[in-house]
Order: C-alpha cells, then sequence, then structure tokens
C-alpha cells in the first residue's frame, strides 16, 4: 500500500432532509483492497455513487491522486481512472464480448467501427482475467459470473485505477464466486485500488486489507484487517452483537409434501423428498443444479413432465401458482426485485396481493380488514417501513423481503418454499427473518430452504437435500449436514 | 378518498404532500388556462359553451376510461375507433336493414366492442403478440370491416330511440354526459376498490411478481382489454346518437388523442401506475384546447397543430413534475 488513489473527506449527501451519508472519510491506496461493509440503508450505494460520479456530494472533498475533483458524471469519474462494477450489469446482452468492451469508445477507421481492432482489444484483455472464451461470444450466452468478468474486463480497458465491486458475488455460484475472488487478489497485485461492497463477510476477511465500517450514514471505524474478527465487525454494523445461529429441537408432524420422481427433461429427472409439519428441509446445490426449477413445479410455476406431487397425503396437479396457493403453498422467489416484490406498489399493496379471500367480498377490497391485516403483519414481522402506503421500493431489502414473507404467511400456508430468502439482505434483517422462520416452524409450518448461503442452509435445516446437475445426490441428517459433506456431494467431489 | 388522489402516479415520492402536488400540477394549468380563456373570450365563460364543451369530450372521456386499464396493464389499445366505428354502424345497419329490435342491436353493438377487445387480449397474451402489433391489425380489420358493411357510406337515419338519446337531457343535463359520469364513478371505484382493479395495478406494476404471488395475469390483461372494447362501442353509440348517423370513419385518428389524455392525466406507459380522475383531467384539458381554438377563430387547419403543440408541452411539463415529485 504506498501511494492514495481516493481519498474522501467528510463527503455528506442529503435526500429531502434526510442524511444518507453523514461526513464519510475513506481512504483507498494502490495495491488495496477496502472493504466496505454496513447493512442495508447504511449509506454504501450513495457513497459509491458519489465517488464514481452518479451524485454530487452537498459536502466534503474527493481527491483523486491528491488532486480535489468534480465529477460531473459517470463518464468523467471513468475518464479519471474510476470504474464501477455494479449489482446489475451493464451489458448490452444482443453484442458479443468484444463489442461489450468497446461499448462507447469504438475504435473507428475511416469514420466507421474498426471490430478488427474492437476485437484485439477484447482478445489482449480477457486471458488476464482468466475468460477463455471468444470474442465474439454474445453476452446474453455467459454466465452471470462471465459477464462480471467482462465488465471487469471493460474497467481494465480503460485503464481503471480504482475498481468499486458492489456486492459482486451476489448472485454467483460457490466456484464462480471463488474464481473472482482469486481475480480481485490477482488485480490487487497489479497495483489497482479496489474498493469491495459485501454482505458476505467471509469474503471481506478473505480478501480485504482494510474495513470501513458504516452505520446510518456515519463512520463507525476503520481498522486493518488484522485488527478485527468477524463477530466484531457485526458488532460494529449492528451495533450490538446478534446470533446467527438458531436453536433446534423440532419434532416433525405428518408428512406435508410428497414429491416421487419429478422429472423436467433437460433441467431435473428423478426428485423424491418429503416435507413434514413442523421442520425446515434444506435443498443444497450449486447455481444450475436445478433446485429453483424444482420448487417452480412444486408452485406450478412449471409443469412437471413426470413424476407425482401428493399434499397431505392426496396426489394433486399443481397447474398455477393459485391453485398451489389454494392448497397451503407460498413460495418466496429467488429475485426479489423481479420476482418477489412490485417495487412501484404500496407496502399494503405487496402484503395484501395473495390474501384477496381475507380482504374482500364479492369482489370488493374492505378497506378497514386491508388495513388491519397489513398492519398486523407489519407488527409481528417487524418491517420498517414509513407508513404502508409508501412504495415498496423505498424500503431497504430486507424490509421489502419481510413484505414478501408477510404476504405468504396472509395466506395462511402449511408448506412454504424459500429460495434464498436472505440474498442481498443484511445482518440485522437477516436475523430477523430467520427468527420470523424459526417461530412459524414451531407453529407447524413446514419448509422447503433452498440457500446458497452454506451456514444459513445448515444452521436452518432438519434434513438437507444435495442436488447435483438435475438429481439428488445425497439426503444427509444430523452430523453429516456439515460443509464437507454438502460440498463434496454437490461438486461430486472431495471439495 | 378524494378521485384523484391513492395510487397516484407520483408514487415514486415521499408522502402525500408530493402527490398532492404532483396531482395538482395538471389542475394547476387547467385553471390557469381557464382563466386567460375567459379574458380572450367573452363566451368562454357561459353554460351554453361548458355544456358545449362537455358534449364534445364526451367520446373522448368514454374511450379514455377503457384506455387506462389497458395502459395500466403496460399495454395499448390502438383499435378503439374501428371497434367504434364498426359497432355502432353494425347497431344502425341491423335495426335498418334486418329489422333487428333496437334493444338487440343495442346488445350486439356491445357484445362486438367486447368481442375485439377480447381478441386483442387474447393474442396478447395467449399467442404473444405485441399490443401496438396487435390492436393496429384489429384497428384496420374493425374499420375495414364497417368499409365492407356500409359500403364506405354513412347510414342513416337513426333509429328513433336512440337519437332521443342523443337529443335528450334531464335537468338541462345531456344524457350521454350523465352517461360519462357513471361510467367514470363506476370504472374509478372497481380500479380502487375492487380486487380486479388491485390486480390491474399489480400486474401492470410487475407481471411475473403477480403471477407468482397468484394472480391470474392473463385474465386481468384480457379483461382490460375487454373493457376497453366495450368503451369503444359505447363511445361509439353515443357519437351516432348525436350524429343521428353511423358511418365508417367515425372516430378516425382518435386513439392517439385518447393516449394522449391517458398519459398527461398520469397514467404510466410502464404501467402499474394511473387513476380515472387523472385521466378525466387530461380529457379536460385536452378538450379545452379544442375549444379554445374554436373561440379564438383559429381557422380549422390549425386544430391539430396547436393541439399536438400542447400535448407535447404537457408531456414536457409532467416529467419535470415527476422528477420534482422523486427528488
Amino acid at each position: 500500500m504506498t501511494d492514495v488513489i481516493l481519498e474522501a473527506r467528510g463527503i455528506t449527501k442529503r435526500f429531502a432532509g434526510v442524511t444518507a451519508v453523514d461526513r464519510l472519510d475513506l481512504t483507498i491506496g494502490s495495491g488495496e483492497v477496502h472493504c466496505l461493509v454496513g447493512e442495508n440503508g447504511a449509506g454504501k450505494s450513495t457513497m459509491i455513487k458519489m465517488i464514481s460520479g452518479q451524485y454530487v456530494p452537498d459536502e466534503g472533498e474527493l481527491r483523486l491522486f491528491g488532486r480535489p475533483v468534480h465529477f460531473r458524471g459517470p463518464l468523467d469519474a471513468r475518464d479519471a481512472g474510476i470504474s464501477v462494477i455494479h449489482q446489475e450489469l451493464q451489458l448490452v446482452p444482443q453484442l458479443s464480448i468484444a463489442e461489450n468492451i468497446v461499448l462507447g469508445r469504438w475504435p473507428k477507421r475511416a469514420g466507421a467501427v474498426d471490430f478488427e481492432k474492437a476485437r484485439s482489444i477484447a482478445r489482449s484483455i480477457l486471458p488476464s482475467i482468466g475468460l477463455h472464451l471468444s470474442v465474439d461470444t454474445k453476452i446474453e450466452d455467459l454466465s452471470t459470473g462471465q459477464q462480471q468478468l467482462v465488465e471487469i474486463a471493460r474497467a481494465l480497458s480503460v485503464q481503471s485505477r480504482l475498481l468499486v465491486l458492489d456486492e459482486p458475488t451476489a448472485s454467483l455460484s460457490n466456484a464462480e464466486a471463488d474464481r473472482l475472488l482469486e481475480l480481485v487478489k490477482e488485480l490487487r497485485g497489479r497495483g489497482l485500488g479496489i474498493l469491495y461492497v459485501s454482505h458476505r463477510l467471509e469474503e471481506v476477511f478473505q480478501l480485504g486489507d482494510t474495513v470501513t465500517v458504516v452505520r446510518d450514514g456515519k463512520h463507525v471505524g476503520t481498522r486493518p484487517i488484522g485488527e478485527l474478527d468477524q463477530a466484531r465487525v457485526v458488532a460494529m454494523m449492528v451495533g450490538d452483537q446478534r446470533s446467527l445461529q438458531v436453536t433446534q429441537d423440532r419434532k416433525p408432524g405428518p408428512t406435508i409434501l410428497k414429491v416421487e420422481g419429478l422429472t423436467r427433461y433437460g433441467i431435473f429427472s428423478d426428485i423424491s423428498l418429503e416435507v413434514r409439519r413442523g421442520e425446515i428441509v434444506g435443498l443444497a446445490g450449486l447455481i444450475g443444479a436445478g433446485r429453483t426449477d424444482v420448487a417452480r413445479c412444486v408452485f406450478g410455476v412449471e409443469t412437471p413432465d413426470e413424476g407425482r406431487i401428493e399434499v397431505d397425503g392426496r396426489e394433486v396437479e399443481i397447474r398455477s401458482p393459485r391453485a398451489a396457493i389454494d392448497l397451503g403453498i407460498a413460495l418466496v422467489p429467488e429475485d426479489r426485485k423481479t420476482q418477489g416484490v412490485i417495487l412501484i406498489g404500496s407496502v399494503t399493496d405487496n402484503l395484501a396481493l395473495s390474501a384477496h379471500d381475507k380482504i374482500s367480498r364479492g369482489g370488493w377490497v374492505s378497506r378497514k380488514a386491508e388495513t388491519s391485516l397489513v398492519a398486523g403483519y407489519i407488527k409481528k414481522l417487524r418491517i420498517r417501513a414509513p407508513s404502508p402506503r409508501h412504495p415498496v421500493e423505498t424500503l431497504s431489502g430486507g424490509n421489502q423481503q419481510k413484505v414478501v414473507l408477510a404476504r405468504w404467511l396472509a395466506t395462511g400456508p402449511r408448506l412454504m418454499v424459500l429460495d434464498e430468502p436472505t440474498r442481498g439482505v443484511d445482518v440485522g434483517a437477516k436475523a430477523e427473518i430467520h427468527r420470523v422462520i424459526e417461530e412459524l416452524v414451531r407453529e407447524g409450518l413446514g419448509v422447503l430452504l433452498i440457500s446458497s448461503e452454506l451456514p444459513e442452509l445448515m444452521a436452518m435445516s432438519d434434513r438437507v437435500y444435495v442436488m447435483r446437475a438435475g438429481r439428488i445426490a445425497a439426503e444427509l441428517s444430523g452430523s453429516e449436514i456439515n460443509e464437507e459433506t454438502i460440498m463434496k456431494h454437490a461438486a461430486g467431489a472431495t471439495h | 378518498m378524494s378521485l384523484i388522489a391513492d395510487n397516484a402516479p407520483a408514487r415514486r415520492g415521499s408522502g402525500r404532500v408530493k402527490v398532492l402536488i404532483s396531482r395538482l400540477g395538471l389542475l394547476l394549468v387547467i385553471v390557469l388556462f381557464m382563466i386567460i380563456m375567459s379574458f380572450m373570450s367573452p363566451v368562454f365563460l357561459t353554460v351554453a359553451n361548458f355544456k358545449n364543451l362537455f358534449i364534445q369530450s364526451t367520446i373522448l372521456a368514454v374511450l379514455a376510461l377503457g384506455q387506462t386499464y389497458v395502459i395500466m396493464t403496460r399495454g395499448i389499445d390502438l383499435s378503439i375507433g374501428g371497434t367504434m366505428a364498426l359497432s355502432s354502424a353494425l347497431c344502425i345497419g341491423l335495426t335498418l336493414y334486418s329489422g333487428v329490435p333496437v334493444p338487440l342491436a343495442l346488445l350486439i353493438a356491445v357484445l362486438v366492442g367486447a368481442g375485439v377487445g377480447f381478441l386483442n387480449g387474447f393474442s396478447v397474451t395467449k399467442i404473444g403478440i405485441t399490443p401496438l402489433i396487435v390492436t393496429l391489425a384489429t384497428l384496420s380489420i374493425a374499420r375495414g370491416a364497417t368499409f365492407v358493411y356500409t359500403n364506405g357510406a354513412n347510414i342513416t337515419p337513426v333509429p328513433d330511440a336512440i337519437a332521443a338519446f342523443g337529443r335528450g337531457q334531464l335537468f338541462g343535463i345531456p344524457y350521454s354526459v350523465i352517461l360519462l359520469v357513471v361510467l367514470a364513478i363506476g370504472c374509478h371505484a372497481v380500479l380502487t376498490r375492487s380486487i380486479f382493479g388491485r390486480s390491474v395495478y399489480a400486474t401492470g406494476g410487475n407481471e411475473l411478481a403477480s403471477r407468482l404471488a397468484g394472480i391470474p395475469t392473463n385474465r386481468i390483461i384480457i379483461t382490460t382489454y375487454v373493457i376497453s372494447g366495450l368503451m369503444a362501442a359505447i363511445a361509439g353509440l353515443i357519437l351516432t346518437a348525436r350524429l343521428e348517423s353511423a358511418g365508417p370513419r367515425a372516430g378516425v385518428g382518435i386513439e392517439l388523442t385518447v393516449i394522449a389524455a391517458c398519459v398527461i392525466g398520469g397514467t404510466s406507459l410502464f404501467g402499474g401506475a394511473g387513476s380515472i380522475g387523472g385521466t378525466m383531467l387530461g380529457v379536460a384539458l385536452i378538450s379545452l384546447v379544442s375549444n379554445a381554438i374554436n373561440l379564438l377563430g383559429v381557422p380549422p387547419a390549425w386544430d391539430d397543430l396547436v393541439k399536438g403543440l400542447v400535448i407535447f408541452v404537457a408531456a414536457v411539463v409532467d416529467v419535470y413534475r415527476r422528477k420534482y415529485a422523486r427528488s
């Protein structure tokens, strides 16, 4: 860590009277991985947006290589050497890797785009980030992890000195995430400064040189990684220590869901599993193993080609989500923003979406019934929203997810399928979501839990099915539920 | 709840004050326009002129009611002009040439409107054609069918009962205006108070999430097109009753004005946001402009040009108003 790349002093940003970032200091040096951690809504995203020129700070000073800078937009920041890899990737899916890398800065010859030059630029960068694909491959044919590498390649192609990574592993499989972490380490070795924003503390400790914790927009502290451990960071983030560990002494009841030989050609085959009342059954596996597809079949979004589904001992055919709901099945889908919530809808709209029979008579909504239903769940799940009339998009990720959970609870389900229920959710909200699930299971709910976060899966589940390449590779219980065993079956090798 | 609050387009803003400001924006423009007009034209602020204004805007307003539903689900219905012409020509033609009794002919006209709407909705959801293309096709089909059926000529005279409706008044208020008010209140109530209305907002806001939440999104979308078709048929009948003739050229080009009224009124082309109250304000603004052009003696040739400019300015104002509401 020799020369300082970026220095931020007393950065402050207010929105309509609310201070999102309050006198934040941040110094990132060359060859340093600086981790920015904090709960959702702590001000990390706002800070990134100021560093990358999307927002102009109200107060404070940004210095790049010692010189004060005032970015008028993201292009300014990029030209100055700052590139941001956002959670939502900014690539054009229909174009090739090469075209995306030179997007907006097309090399020209005689007034036309020089595609040969573009390809050679791309070809010169791809190997250095470990992407061994033809530069003519279309982005839409790549996995999320590969797409992310293309974004990084684009950042490198403009000679960026500071790379900002915003939750880069959130939508990656474990293997892809590992590869990305390796790449980040290598980029650090090349002298880049890296600002790394992540919820996954394991990554922070694997990768970081320095950690800055923010809470409610304020700077809690900046420490070298050596002076910290996970518990300490969590404490700094939430203000007090909260345990992620969930106690288990459950007594499962009769079987609610029984799936036998379920098959969808080309996606998964011969899936048999069982979920009983009052237990949590984990579904482990790498991304692409077919876990989500099984969940979608159980919920009637997709129709299986073979096999049978029994609910409460009776064979059923589930042709639509509505049919599943009527059978007492709920699904918290994997991608909250596109599948879970209606972002522009109010908390009330979102929460009461599936429980129409409880708030209406003869097709007409009873405002009284609706208000009391919504108020009840806001209290029960401790949903933090300015008011039930506020759009869900103004809530933090954790609270959005609680709204989705509440929506399903309002339908009175007996079986809940939770697909990545705490993805992109901060530590505090995560613990609360775990607490709610735990409580519901104690009341007799059966849960099928899909999670790529092994610690979560291991802590919550009574039994775990491990899927690999569309098949169930193992059923584990008790002491077999440990990281080594799960990964061994999931990856098909000792891990 | 007032007619124009609730689920308003300023949903991105924070709190009711901003909702109010963004709502008042359009109302303010309308009031300002009326004040200016009252100075520029002595007849503007007369009962006769306002009665005229209401009559003129009824057709537009009825069509906009249905269109609001469709746009709310991210759709668009260009076929309404054709549906108008087809259903009204069929109604009059059947009574005149085929001896069908008036009530049955009215029923058939309305069913034809609903049928075109169903065809639109079915093609959009089950076949998967873009709304723009589907309704462009059905616009042409419906109008073309009317030309074939009428041989390109107007059908006249209309049955007495229908003509009577066109001329009739209750306490000095034309029947058609009363019908509009009833329809508007009904559409507003359904949109804000019914499960169907909630489902329309949800489906437009995020179709996938709504489907996963158990909402029959395809059925909801089809229903919005059926409503739009129904409204088109009703608008066609109102026009026929007033003109005392039906013809293949009824409502040519009206769909664009209708869509403009909805969007000016705050219905989002991206779906999930809008209100009947807003749409009615949009209709009011566009109708006021036409009225002004009339009163100020601007040559009719200027009509489209001025109207287009006003729509453009209103849209620009709207964008800035929303940006303010969001900031």
